[in-house]
């Protein structure tokens, strides 16, 4: 069930909050927690049912070893807890695996022969990672012993099952064992609305108005069509625009629904285009995965502790398995490889040059990531390929002949044609409007903050100015997108 | 609560107000407008028994009153427009000034068939009602006074600044020069082989999709001339039904001209197939695959004159 859809809107959410409620009032959390894990499981089977069974077993297996590795953690056994602890994560990481990586390594190893054809089960990535945590946080006596029933909570949770935020257990577990979880706030209620419905103008109005330019221009490179210098950029600019619309729109409607329902979520954007350098980008952009990637793979690989070689190493290992984390596919590990690149490149400047003046830096950072996302987004290289090379104008530039006619010096560098194919709906005025479209999107991930850090007098503006667009798209356009971040 | 409660309805009021009354989009929907209306005057202004076409931009492009009214002997408008605008607008404009005795010809693109009702709420003629002619608005199901209200999305608004600002600043609109004009008729002229040049590539690249006769038979938009046919044959109006012209490397599927041919034989009108199908060369079309360039648009439609007198001639 998707967050922008009106079975979950109209339907799922009022039904899930007024039976969490008011089974809360009834019977505390003894009755509202279960009905809490029911509903997610419930909203994780509209989806694929069968994989219910998957997303339980997954849960009632790690906690299971969980509790094992804190007891004999807790006893002094430590042998004993990291021999549960390896099993746990092999099991983890084997389903993954098996489920996300097996087709890609499969046709990597036997070009061959057929596909194996397996089935990648919803979120998989983003509740194996959760569980992930918990192992290790018991291994590290990190966290309370608990009950089983928080447990599934904090793992099933609806508003981050599916796409994250990737929350650490030992802050969101002891929230559901709050008794007050269960009494309805009227401000946390009001706050989180605010912030789903934000989250979800994002989506439906910024997010996938941008989707649709940059799909013409992908689409179209990835069909072997050679795009011109405009096309390419506008279809991969609107890309950078489409994807953090997306997933911050996402989030900010997962940290609005938990609000909602007593549970306060960390931040997990925080302006990243607006970054000064790629570290800090790194520290904005999907930061519970940032966390996550740092405190359970770079620092255990040794992080900054054993020479510059060997966090070089450390950090492109780190980028290579985030990258390839977001997908079975050479283009997510270039993508991950790249931005490793540009860390070490980064680390290295910054022992031998003094800081770049800010402008400059924040340009070449953004101009850095832009570039990195035409793999990300791309079918393929040989697609990710013909793109940059439309970017570099080796495809020539082109324009409307209505508006070098109308703007004759434009004829100076730019060739008229008829239309340009592959840029918005391939009509002459789809040039100022995508344009002008840009010109908003980016003035919005450069001027202004991001939702959690406006004055509530702004959110109420950004709402009077968003709501009205979001009722149009979520019940009068005739296509509505999935998160992009569903695939991953 | 109440804060959020006042944000989202300001931002409904908000919405309704800016896209009711301040923005429009004067050179895109301003020039589908204005050519619906040059069209309807022409129809009211022409006696009857009088022939009018109604299609998508097939209609004009494609076919030409200029042409076939002699032939006919008879007043002829051609009163197609664009594939987006709604049929239920297009026919609720259209039947006041339709008397007996008229002929509807109507080669329809096959999307127009399919369009869902839905999609056809939030078309170009929504933005045109609710900015201009709520006295059609008011004429037609609750569910497209709700469409046209919500008809229009950030593209939308942005697009009504840009067009806006453009006209305020006298932009000189070089459609006439890039793609021709109209004619008194409501054809569509000088679309010439030489101004196709530049789309001669397009047109070797493009692919037309069909639709199957499954999706024309369940179609919203074939509903909708049913209820036309219906409405036609209670008025002593001949509609006769026709395919739109196309590319004769890309044939509609025979099942399918089938069951479009049945959708008017079925509902009291008849269907008119020529010889060819309406299908010519690529080198036939100016800038897609729906529109003739000028001289095939000459000869299509004396072909098409003739078809329809045959048909007249015989009842």
């Amino acid at each position: 069930m998707l967050f922008n859809s009106t079975p979950f809107i109209l339907g799922f959410l009022p039904l899930c909050l007024a039976g969490f409620f008011l089974l809360g009032r009834w019977g505390n959390a003894r009755w509202a927690l279960p009905w809490l894990v029911g509903s997610s499981l419930f909203f994780y089977g509209w989806w694929n049912p069968p994989f219910v069974l998957l997303l339980a077993g997954s849960i009632g297996g790690n906690y299971v070893i969980g509790q094992r590795i804190l007891h004999h953690a807790m006893a002094g056994r430590r042998t004993a807890a990291r021999g549960w602890l390896i099993a746990g994560l092999v099991l983890d990481l084997g389903l993954l695996g098996w489920f996300k990586y097996a087709n890609f390594l499969w046709h990597v190893l036997a070009p061959d022969q057929p596909a194996l054809h397996v089935f990648l089960p919803l979120a998989i990535s983003f509740f194996t990672f959760q569980q992930v945590m918990f192992l290790v946080d018991s291994y590290r006596r990190d966290r309370d012993d608990i009950p089983p029933l928080p447990y599934a909570a904090f793992v099933a949770f609806f508003p981050h099952l599916i796409a994250g935020p990737i929350v650490r257990p030992r802050d969101i577990i002891p929230q559901f064992r709050n008794p007050a979880i269960v009494r309805p706030n009227r401000q946390n209620l009001a706050a989180g609305l605010t912030l789903f419905l934000l989250g979800l103008a994002k989506k439906l109005v910024l997010a996938d108005t941008f989707g649709s330019f940059a799909d013409t221009g992908f689409n179209a490179a990835a069909a072997g069509e050679s795009l011109t210098f405009f096309e390419a950029w506008y279809a991969t600019l609107s890309y950078a625009l489409q994807i953090y619309f997306d997933f911050s729109g996402y989030s900010d409607m997962a940290i609005g629904l938990a609000r909602m329902l007593n549970v306060e979520f960390p931040l997990n954007f925080n302006s990243p285009y607006q970054a000064r350098d790629i570290a800090a980008f790194w520290q904005r952009w999907h930061i519970t995965l940032s966390r996550f990637l740092r405190d359970y793979l770079y620092i255990p690989l040794g992080g900054n502790r054993r020479g510059e070689a060997r966090r070089a190493l450390n950090l492109m290992i780190t980028m290579l398995l985030g990258g390839l984390w977001h997908g079975a596919g050479w283009q997510f590990v270039l993508w991950g490889g790249l931005h490793g690149l540009f860390l070490v490149t980064h680390a290295q400047y910054r022992r031998h040059f003094p800081p770049m003046p800010g402008p400059l830096a924040q340009a070449l950072t953004l101009l850095a990531v832009i570039l990195a996302w035409v793999p990300f987004r791309s079918a393929g290289l040989p697609a990710a390929w013909s793109m940059l090379r439309g970017m570099a104008g080796a495809n020539g530039i082109a324009l409307p002949q209505m508006i070098v006619h109308a703007i004759p010096p434009l004829a100076l560098f730019a060739t008229p044609v008829p239309v340009l194919p592959f840029l918005g709906d391939a009509r002459t005025l789809s040039f100022p409007e995508v344009s002008a479209c840009l010109l908003l999107g980016w003035f919005i991930v450069l001027r202004l903050p991001h939702l959690q850090a406006q004055s509530p007098r702004s959110r109420d503006w950004a709402l009077t100015a968003g709501f009205a667009l979001a009722v149009q798209a979520l019940f009068f356009a005739p296509n509505v997108a999935p998160f992009l971040y569903f695939q991953f | 609560m109440r804060r959020l409660a006042c944000a989202c309805a300001a931002s409904l009021l908000l919405y309704a107000a800016v896209f009711a009354v301040l923005l429009d989009r004067p050179l895109s929907l301003g020039f589908l407008r204005a050519q619906i209306e040059a069209k309807l005057a022409r129809g009211a202004a022409v006696a009857s028994p009088k022939l009018v076409i109604l299609a998508g931009s097939n209609g004009p492009y494609s076919h030409r009153c200029e042409t076939i009214e002699p032939l006919l002997h008879r007043p002829c408008v051609n009163g197609g427009v664009a594939v987006g605008i709604g049929l239920d607008y297009l026919f609720t404009r259209w039947e006041p000034l339709l008397h007996p005795g008229d002929v509807v010809y109507l080669p329809l693109e096959e999307d127009q068939y399919t369009r869902s009702r839905a999609a056809t709420a939030v078309g170009p003629d929504a933005a045109i009602m609710l900015r201009h002619d709520w006295a059609t608005l008011v004429r037609l199901a609750p569910d497209r006074w709700l469409g046209a209200l919500f008809a229009a999305d950030l593209r939308g608004a942005l697009s009504s600044l840009i067009e806006m600002g453009l006209v305020a600043t006298r932009f000189h609109d070089p459609r006439g020069e890039t793609t021709g004009s109209m004619n008194e008729w409501g054809d569509h002229v000088g679309h010439t082989v030489a101004l196709a040049s530049v789309s001669v590539p397009v047109l070797a690249a493009a692919n037309p999709l069909h639709v199957s006769a499954a999706q024309v038979r369940a179609g919203e938009g074939t509903a909708m001339v049913v209820d036309f046919l219906a409405w036609a044959l209670a008025h002593q109006v001949r509609v006769v039904g026709g395919l739109p012209t196309g590319f004769a490397d890309a044939p509609i599927p025979d099942a399918t001209v089938a069951a479009i041919a049945a959708v008017f034989s079925a509902h009291g009108g008849c269907f008119l197939l020529l010889p060819n199908r309406s299908r010519y060369p690529r080198s036939a079309f100016f800038d897609t695959p729906e529109h003739l360039n000028e001289p095939a648009q000459i000869a299509h439609s004396r072909t098409v004159a003739m078809a329809l007198r045959d048909i007249l001639d015989s009842e």
